[in-house]
């Protein structure tokens, strides 16, 4: 029995959005559990102990004194990297494997620093960097 | 029944175009932070020299607010890949196991921190989302 035009239609479909989308690779690492302004929200300068942080948010990553106090960091990374090789569309019809290449890599490493007195009270808090979070985009110009 | 049919198709030139393999790797950076250890640390009461004993060398020493702070840490990487002819996806989890332990100037323990993210790290191949 042959199958109709309009049967065919789906296998076309789904083979020419695998082609399309041939050689693509996306990756993502994640170090620590990224901290957002809503994670950091219950910490009230002058009010908040470092105990009460670390009881909500574990160890911080490093603690480091400073002249006006102590200092302790959390660090975080999410990095989104994307790569779509073109190349591939070439394969079935080429000898030789040829490669266009395009790929992006957002690295979106941030920190979460705390000054605290000499009493162990939270007295600044700040992210470091204010990042959005990077997307996963290929397209690198 | 064309439908069927089509649908059959479908799933079978998926399978055969997108089907390849899948790996898991780890990486660890450090020793297991034993809890049994960190629960013999008594405050007030355990010296500089028993915490050297039960958890060895710290990996980093801090002098803060006026106290010997020791730092044990260790790094727990988990990838997870899912390998497909056309498109392949990876996720790298990385968490961290952290101990802070806060002696005074006498040497004795005064407090005693511990986080185990590690415990539910997992292995992950989705790269989206959270």
């Amino acid at each position: 029995m042959k199958l109709s035009l309009s049967g065919l239609c789906p296998i076309f479909l789904s083979t020419v959005m695998g082609v399309t989308f041939v050689g693509c690779n996306v990756v993502r690492i994640t170090l620590n559990t990224p901290l957002t302004p809503n994670d950091v929200a219950f910490i009230v300068p002058g009010q908040t102990t470092l105990a009460d942080v670390i009881t909500k948010l574990g160890t911080p990553d490093s603690i480091t004194e400073s002249y006006t106090g102590v200092v302790a960091t959390y660090r975080f990374l999410d990095t989104k990297y994307s790569r779509i090789n073109f190349g591939w569309l070439l394969k079935p019809f080429s000898p030789v494997d040829t490669d266009l290449i395009i790929s992006r890599t957002g690295l979106g490493t941030d920190a979460f620093e705390l000054l605290c007195d000499s009493n162990w009270v939270v007295t600044h808090q700040s992210f470091l960097r204010h990042l959005s979070g990077p997307r996963f985009n290929p397209y690198p110009f | 029944m064309s439908f069927f049919k089509s649908l059959a198709g479908i799933i079978i030139v998926s399978s055969l175009i997108m089907a390849q393999g899948c790996a898991f790797s780890r990486g660890t950076l450090g020793e297991d932070i034993k809890s049994e250890s960190v629960a013999a640390i008594m405050k007030t009461t355990t010296t500089k020299a028993e915490v050297l004993s039960l958890l060895g060398a710290p990996d980093r020493l801090l002098q803060v607010n006026g106290r010997d702070v020791f730092q044990y840490y260790r790094y727990d990487a988990k990838v997870g890949s899912l390998l497909l002819i056309l498109i392949n996806f990876s996720r790298v989890s990385i968490k961290g196991d952290d101990l802070f332990v806060i002696l005074n100037s006498e040497g004795i323990v005064e407090d005693v921190i511990l986080s185990k993210r590690t415990d539910g790290l997992e292995f992950r191949f989705w790269p989206f989302g959270e």
